[in-house]
């Protein structure tokens, strides 16, 4: 491959990993099944773009199974979230240079429920934080950050640098999280997040969970993870007696001593909340999403949003991928959110929008509220006030238009 | 004599510009307009300052795999910044600054938020693993 023998985008791509294995110590590589690309003209910019159509124009090809990360726009018409048209041109053609290199632009960052769910030891390249964390954790899988061009590399060349979560050493816990609190929805798991997270920024940080009093379902899962990810840049994170690597606490450190332990009760959840505060504002969001909803998110928002109608000065978004964008259209779920005026927006996330400074400047919001511990974070550049609230919660403000 | 600090892992050529030191982690995609290269998260410690031709010292990383292309797109406009110089890193960064050929280290002996000062000239030194204040 460093030989060019096998063209001049593997060349590079083996030639890029060289380096970035050698920052790491990287011993090896191994060989990886599937690939997650994270590829939007809003990130990737005219560089990126530039860059992409050369490596595809040299004849890149993905030689295992790749599918691709949320997208920077929707190509549907929606009147206040408008793109610059140019650079929806560059997205479209963004799309098409994907498959050319025989990416299955599934555009979710939700793959790990609804496109691949890569088995314990099995070496994947995921470009997503929410998806490494995901398939780190809960299937057990092995996966660095592998974010712009190193996903794409790895999908070339069919494999990675052994570093990092790859190994076995890196996966041992770290911290120790002893769950006092009684989890009541989504938005207290990505509270929790921001609780380990937050003062713990380290990717090599490991927390064990200890003490979740019922089964977390996968989507719990994913916000939690997503906002370890998010506030900590965690990769990997332990659920005793629920993760395949923590049957019991003992083995999720490996006999490795905590450095550090933090216990969450219920006030402390509490107080995740009331952090935040409301600027003044007669326009303001709520956005579900932060990662993409799956269908059993639709069908339970599609629920709290029937009979009820969004306030005036409101505006609701959702963001979801295009299978279960198709499915919810079949099951209904769609005609209640939108009934009720909701915006469902499939194949994007709604922090990532191509010109969202402006976006929200030309519509005058001013607070985002979310369910989403995630999104609260990582929308800030964009000059949002962001409040975290549980899903009933945003769902009330959504529809009585109250702040609180 | 200048002071020298020694960083644990290092890749890309040797720089020298003016220091921009953050107190807390940084992200590409949460506090930067990269469009203008200015942070402006509201409250970010370099919040209102730019970010080109600047060495950045940071002390984490946050999230996101933002910068694996960001970096990228930074060096095409013109506003990518000098050097990045973090106390811990995540692999992205690393990812991003090979792709945009931009100097990149980890982990420091002495506390360069302590250190260094935002203005001063600093060196970085991949190959000596070293970061000299001019």
């Amino acid at each position: 491959m460093l030989r060019g023998e096998q063209g001049a985008a593997v060349q590079e791509a083996i030639a890029f990993q060289v380096e970035v294995g050698r920052f790491f110590g990287a011993e090896s590589f191994v060989p990886i099944t599937n690939a997650h690309v994270m590829g939007d003209i809003e990130v990737m910019g005219d560089g990126g773009f530039g860059f992409l159509e050369r490596i595809a124009g040299e004849g890149a090809k993905c030689r295992v199974a790749t599918d691709s990360n949320a997208r920077c726009m929707h190509f549907d018409d929606v009147a206040c979230l408008k793109p610059d048209a140019p650079e929806e041109a560059k997205e479209r053609r963004v799309v098409q240079i994907l498959r050319d290199m025989r990416v299955a632009t599934t555009d979710t960052c939700i793959n790990y429920q609804t496109v691949y769910q890569p088995k314990r030891g099995e070496h994947v390249a995921w470009g997503d934080t929410g998806t490494v964390i995901y398939a780190n954790s809960v299937f057990g899988a092995r996966t660095n950050y592998e974010g712009g061009f190193s996903s794409f590399a790895a999908a070339l060349t069919g494999r990675t640098p052994a570093y990092g979560f790859h190994l076995d050493a890196p996966r041992r816990g770290s911290i120790a999280v002893r769950l006092e609190a009684t989890m009541r929805d989504v938005a207290d798991w990505g509270a929790v997040g921001r609780i380990v997270g937050h003062p713990n920024q380290d990717y090599f940080a490991v927390p064990v969970i200890e003490g979740a009093k019922a089964m977390p379902l996968s989507d719990e899962l994913k916000h939690l993870g997503a906002s370890l990810a998010s506030y900590g840049s965690m990769a990997m994170y332990h659920l005793v007696g629920v993760t395949p690597e923590a049957a019991t606490a003992a083995e999720a450190f490996g006999g490795r001593a905590p450095d550090s332990r933090v216990t969450i009760t219920d006030a402390d959840i509490e107080g995740v909340y009331r952090s935040y505060r409301y600027a003044e504002g007669a326009k303001n969001v709520v956005v579900f999403s932060g990662p993409q909803l799956s269908l059993f998110e639709m069908q339970d928002l599609a629920g709290r949003f029937a009979g009820r109608r969004v306030a005036a000065g409101m505006h609701v978004f959702v963001t979801t991928n295009h299978a279960i964008h198709s499915d919810s259209a079949r099951l209904g779920y769609l005609r209640t959110l939108e009934e009720a005026g909701v915006t469902v927006l499939q194949g994007v996330c709604f922090y990532i929008l191509q010109r969202l400074t402006e976006i929200r400047a030309e519509n005058g919001w001013v607070n985002l509220v979310s369910n989403s511990a995630k999104l609260v974070n990582t929308i800030t550049a964009h000059r949002f006030n962001t409040v975290l609230r549980r899903t009933a919660d945003c769902v009330d403000i959504a529809c009585t238009g109250v702040l609180r | 004599m200048s002071l020298v600090l020694h960083v644990a892992r290092a890749w890309g050529p040797a720089v020298e510009g003016e220091a921009l030191v953050m107190k807390e982690g940084f992200s590409p995609r949460y506090d930067l307009n990269r469009v203008t290269g200015v942070i402006t998260r509201i409250g970010h410690s370099a919040e209102g300052e730019s970010i080109r031709d600047r060495i950045l010292v940071i002390p984490t990383t946050k999230g996101g795999v933002a910068g694996g292309w960001a970096f990228n797109d930074l060096r095409h406009k013109g506003i990518a910044p000098r050097a990045l110089v973090f106390g811990k890193l995540n692999p992205v960064m690393v990812q991003g600054a090979v792709l945009a050929k931009l100097p990149i280290t980890e982990g420091w002996t002495r506390n360069a938020l302590e250190d260094i000062r935002t203005g001063q000239r600093i060196r970085v030194d991949p190959a000596a693993r070293t970061i000299t204040i001019l």
